[in-house]
């Protein structure tokens, strides 16, 4: 069981907390006017990255606010959390802790037992 | 042979002599025993029969790892598959063998060693494929009643209870590098956790001879003031009788703690505590397990590790054997030989793998001082015997055998560092070159590995290698620790995994995984097949797949892997231990959360009538609702519902509708908010009215429904349907939070701070005249769909003109504290008038008379507005609301969705079935088209015949035409396709 550290609770177990999907999706502002195609990446398009991703959780046995995080989907180290009016936090501050779809770090990811 | 008690223990109380029953049969064991070891001291090796082959088998270790000897609890509630080597004994406990049929000695199922061609790997995937329809009839049935470990136990309630911890420092076993880590903590600033699964802390002191004095000191009484030293430290606190079994995320351990070790679990008292431990480090000391080697029949009743042995005689008191053979290839067993021949048991002989130049000079002197058998550059090739060992035959470096008659085998294949809790952890391990296993190498998480768990196996080493480790803490320094040992320093182990076969037969057999009968052959067989890879050869031979995940012989499997792939083993690697350690029972996981603690059960205020006057509950969600009411004891379900439904249409009922979900909206920009998340526009709306609602996901799909009143244009109530309110909730609070914090809007559930009442029927109106003598309930008035703040007595209560049958009808919301008083004054006013209180079956019935949807049986996630001919609930001229841009997608404006219809029967005598097809021809036979299927279904006391709502291709433009539908009979009828509307089809019984 993760520990998330709650932005406005401190960290707590994350039977506390429901997952929300995918951190900065936003809901376009005039849905009528543009296409099919973006309206549906907005709906049902995430994506699903080994490594960074910023993902939302909401304290729903808690405070009840959302709150955005950044986990490593690699290890699930959540290197990051912060609130939903704060700035997306650009890639380059987690810098080398990017993956490529096939790497991972040699230590935390389980797929290694033994070093080679 | 025969066993022999050892009465220098100190943990067995051989004054207290216990009675227990293995098969039925009577015998005598001692304080402190396990049931093993109360077994060995009875002469009784043969326990239990094997998985596949039904093969004989007996006791192997002495401890956690034991993969053969599985017994069931009688006295327990049949607890299956419990270790005999872990559970101990209590006055008239009652154990039974495992895996056998009729009895252990006859039993039918080692028939299936005659066949074993058949089970080899793979067998599952393989040999009964064919032909064709066998698998059902025959061999499942077959495997079924023969495969299996142990029968489920009985049903019985739980007793367990959960504990949880915040440490500093977890510690887990209780051993010797355990209790040195402990010593540097006294005194310290750290709260430390310890834990260990045997009753006793000392590990090895207890379980064998090898060290003899710690600084000069015997080392039963240096263990001795170590403990008192540590019970004076108020920082550590120690659990016993605990097994941790899961190292998760984060230094979160999960252990069990049994507290009716040696006694009968008794009623009502906790049985198992599980603890959950979440600590900033972990530091393990779980310590080593000792290894098998493969040759010929090395599962007979009768081989024994030799560690296992070891343990026996110290820790349990009693030598299984006094003159068994010694077959090992590495320098760990000159303690068992040290300690049998001061017991005056003498081996029958020592075999060793390794040259007789490198076995150590202290080995070699007690062999030839007691001139014991000596057989080096040697192996055990086999051993023979039925139902226990009877010779083994021992094969020289020249190929000679030489055949040598005994009862009891010791063997040492080496030792390994018990890394499971370290691999769930996400460690990574390495190859150790000098003592041929895996240990840990680098961590994940705040995780710290000392002894043998570290493969630290040289006692010198161990103080100064805890106090490198631990340094980073500022503890007490443990120093150099001088021990004397019946060791020796410099390990040294030769490679052998496995003995090549003597001689063929179908019944010899070398294995690799016990608990799962997997043989060295199946890996070879696995390996030519193509599964080449570990963890796929793990799979399909199901090598290390069982309960005790091959403790004692997956390190043997990867050391044959990888000389048939000619590979190295760190090459080969090792499958992942997965969580638990060791099986842990459900009820332990369950706790107290069983039957009326499973889920809380909600009830209204008006519960108890309901009780009194006959109701019959069902559940709705965490809720407890009337579904119908007895109005005499033999009354059925149906009979109720048809005298409900018919009453409420020509006097009045009323309805419980508490538990519907209720959610206040206030704020500066509430009216902007709702008119964003429900289609509707509430815009227009004049205050002190309600509307019907409709709420999409951004799909634009059907999400709930319910009842909105607009108090302004900063307050709103919306009610939602009773399963969906918490979802409908949250739904609303993410959009607030996340798309439109810029929005002044506050959400506040407040289902249990109304009741609510829904009165309907044509009498309503004058029972509610009676009870609110000073309301104007006229038409003109009150219309449908208005609401007012009036009073009950002291209390403000909410009145709403609205319905959910078709009837005139009210909504009354009152606080709970009165809401029984109204309840009851509304049955005082409303008897003359024939009102009756009905439940949710009739509210469905007479909805679906209507042609009201229910979302969640009417819906299921794909049906948009449009599909259910709601189009009218739909804002047109709002800019944008949650699904809006979904319903001009491709796929919601399709032509041939389904749409929802009304179907009568053509022939009234028919009934339509929930959940049944429509279809278009009357004769059918599979695979046909199927248009939609019947979503609700009734038998109408007003209409006088059956109906049901439908979801149906293209049903809009079938309305009115004609089609079939199947049934239950495997007949199907005609039916009329019709608009879903069946009752008062002008709503003039509504508006009256
Ligand atoms: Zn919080």
């Amino acid at each position: 069981m993760l520990i998330i550290n709650c932005p406005y609770c401190g960290p707590r177990d994350q039977c506390e907390f429901t997952n929300g999907g995918e951190a900065h999706v936003t809901r376009p502002k005039n849905p009528e006017n543009i296409s099919d195609q973006m309206w549906a990446e907005y709906v049902f398009f995430r994506s699903n990255p080994k490594g960074i991703y910023y993902e939302r959780w909401v304290h729903s046995h808690g405070c009840k606010k959302w709150f955005n995080s950044v986990r490593d989907t690699s290890t699930d180290e959540i290197i990051k959390v912060y609130k939903i009016i704060d700035k997306k936090p650009l890639p380059k501050e987690f810098k080398n802790k990017i993956k490529t779809p096939s790497g991972e770090p040699k230590v935390g990811s389980g797929n290694f037992t033994v070093k080679k | 042979m025969q066993s022999k008690d050892n009465k220098n223990s100190s943990f067995i109380l051989f004054h207290q002599s216990i009675n227990f029953f293995f098969d039925g049969v009577k015998y005598k064991g001692f304080k402190g025993d396990t049931i093993a070891s109360a077994l060995i001291r009875n002469n009784i090796n043969f326990v239990g029969r094997s998985f596949k082959y039904h093969r004989p088998r007996g006791i192997y270790t002495c401890g956690i790892e034991e993969p053969n000897a599985l017994v069931q609890i009688i006295s327990e509630y049949g607890e299956p598959n419990t270790r005999a080597t872990i559970k101990e004994i209590y006055e008239g406990m009652e154990v039974e063998s495992q895996n056998r049929w009729p009895s252990l000695d006859y039993d039918f199922g080692s028939i299936n060693s005659l066949l074993s061609p058949l089970f080899t790997a793979g067998f599952y995937n393989k040999t009964f494929m064919r032909p064709r329809g066998f698998w059902k009839k025959v061999y499942e049935p077959i495997i079924r009643k023969a495969a299996g470990l142990g029968k489920p136990p009985q049903p019985y309630r739980t007793k367990s209870t959960h504990f949880h911890h915040h440490v500093d420092v977890a510690i887990v076993g209780g051993g010797l590098s355990a209790l040195l880590a402990l010593k540097s903590f006294i005194g310290s600033e750290y709260q430390v956790l310890l834990i260990e699964k045997d009753s006793n802390l000392g590990g090895i002191l207890n379980n064998s001879n090898k060290i003899s004095k710690i600084f000069g000191k015997e080392s039963s009484l240096w263990l001795k003031e170590t403990l008192e030293e540590i019970s004076t430290s108020s920082n550590i606190k120690i659990l016993t009788n605990t097994l941790v079994t899961n190292y998760n995320y984060i230094n979160h351990l999960i252990a069990i703690e049994d507290l009716v070790v040696g006694t009968k679990p008794l009623e009502n008292i906790p049985d198992q505590v599980l603890h959950k431990i979440r600590a900033d480090q972990v530091i393990l000391a779980n310590g080593h397990i000792e290894r098998l080697i493969s040759f010929r029949n090395n599962d007979l009743p009768g081989v024994m590790l030799a560690s296992s042995f070891e343990k026996y005689i110290e820790r349990y008191g009693v030598i299984p054997d006094v003159n068994p053979v010694i077959f090992s290839n590495n320098s760990s067993t000159l303690s068992l030989l040290k300690t049998l021949v001061d017991l005056s048991c003498k081996p029958q002989a020592y075999i060793d793998s390794r040259p007789g130049n490198k076995l150590e000079k202290d080995l070699l002197n007690v062999i030839h001082e007691n001139n014991i058998p000596l057989f080096t550059n040697a192996k055990i090739e086999g051993c023979q015997g039925k139902k226990k060992i009877e010779e083994v035959s021992v094969r020289d470096s020249k190929g000679n055998i030489t055949k040598i008659k005994t009862n009891k085998l010791c063997i040492s294949g080496g030792l390994n560092p018990d890394v499971h809790l370290f691999t769930q952890s996400k460690g990574v391990l390495i190859w150790d070159d000098q003592y041929l296993t895996f240990k840990p190498d680098t961590p994940f998480q705040n995780t710290i590995v000392i002894g043998s768990a570290g493969g630290i196996f040289n006692y010198g080493d161990l103080g100064k290698d805890i106090d490198k480790k631990l340094k980073f803490l500022n503890l007490k320094q443990l120093g150099k620790i001088e021990f004397d040992l019946i060791e020796s320093n410099d390990f040294f182990i030769e490679k052998l995994w496995e003995v090549k076969h003597e001689k063929k037969s179908p019944w010899s057999k070398s294995f690799i995984d016990l608990q799962n009968d997997v043989t060295t052959n199946d890996l070879r067989q696995g390996i030519k097949e193509g599964f080449d890879r570990i963890e796929h050869l793990k799979r399909f031979t199901t090598n290390s797949m069982g309960t005790d995940q091959g403790k004692i012989s997956s390190i043997n499997a990867l050391g044959i892997v990888s000389e048939i792939l000619k590979k190295k083993i760190s090459e080969v690697g090792t499958t992942i231990y997965r969580p638990p350690y060791a099986p842990l029972s459900f009820s332990s996981i369950a706790g107290r959360n069983t039957y009326e603690f499973y889920d809380p059960e909600r009830k209204t205020p008006i519960h108890e009538w309901h009780k009194k006057n006959g109701a019959v509950f069902e559940d709705v969600g965490q809720w407890k609702r009337p579904w119908y009411f007895e109005s005499k004891p033999d009354e059925s379900f149906e009979e109720a519902v048809q005298r409900e439904s018919l009453h409420v249409r020509k006097y009045a009922g009323v309805l419980d509708g508490s538990t519907l979900g209720k959610i206040e909206i206030k704020g500066r920009d509430a009216l902007e908010f709702m008119n964003l998340i429900y289609t509707n526009s509430f815009s227009k709306m004049k205050p002190m009215t309600a509307r019907y609602a409709l709420m999409l996901k951004e799909d634009g799909m059907v999400m709930d429904d319910g009842i909105v009143s607009k108090i302004s244009n900063e307050h709103f109530i919306a009610t939602t349907t009773t399963g969906g309110a918490a979802n409908v909730l949250s739904h609303m609070e993410e959009f607030a939070q996340t798309e439109w914090p810029h929005l002044n809007v506050y959400l506040n559930s407040v289902t249990e701070q109304f009741c609510t009442f829904n009165i309907s029927g044509p009498n309503s109106r004058s029972i509610l005249k009676k009870v609110f003598k000073d309301i104007n309930f006229d038409n003109q008035n009150f219309p449908f769909m208005t609401f007012g703040n009036y009073k009950y007595i002291d209390s403000k209560i909410n009145i709403l003109r609205a319905s959910f049958t078709g009837e005139i009808g009210y909504e009354i919301y009152v606080s709970p504290s009165m809401a029984l008083a109204l309840w009851e004054d509304l049955f005082r006013f409303g008897e003359d008038h024939g009102l009756i209180a009905y439940g949710t079956e009739t509210m469905h019935l007479l909805r679906a008379e209507k042609g009201y949807i229910i979302v969640g049986q009417d819906t299921d996630g794909s049906v948009t507005p449009y599909d259910l001919g709601l189009e009218w609930m739909i804002g047109k001229n709002k800019e944008d609301f949650i699904g809006k841009r979904s319903l001009s997608r491709p796929d919601t404006i399709r032509n041939d969705r389904k749409q929802l219809v009304g179907v009568i029967p053509t022939d009234k005598k028919n009934i339509i079935e929930e959940g049944q097809h429509i279809i278009l021809s009357r004769n059918y036979k599979p695979p046909i088209k199927m248009l939609g299927h019947v979503t609700s279904s009734y038998m109408s006391p007003n209409l006088n015949h059956s109906f049901g709502m439908a979801v149906i291709q293209d049903g809009k433009k079938l309305i009115n035409s004609k089609a079939y539908i199947s049934s239950s009979k495997g007949e199907s009828f005609e039916v009329e396709i019709i608009k879903p509307i069946f009752f008062d089809k002008n709503n003039e019984r509504l508006m009256s």
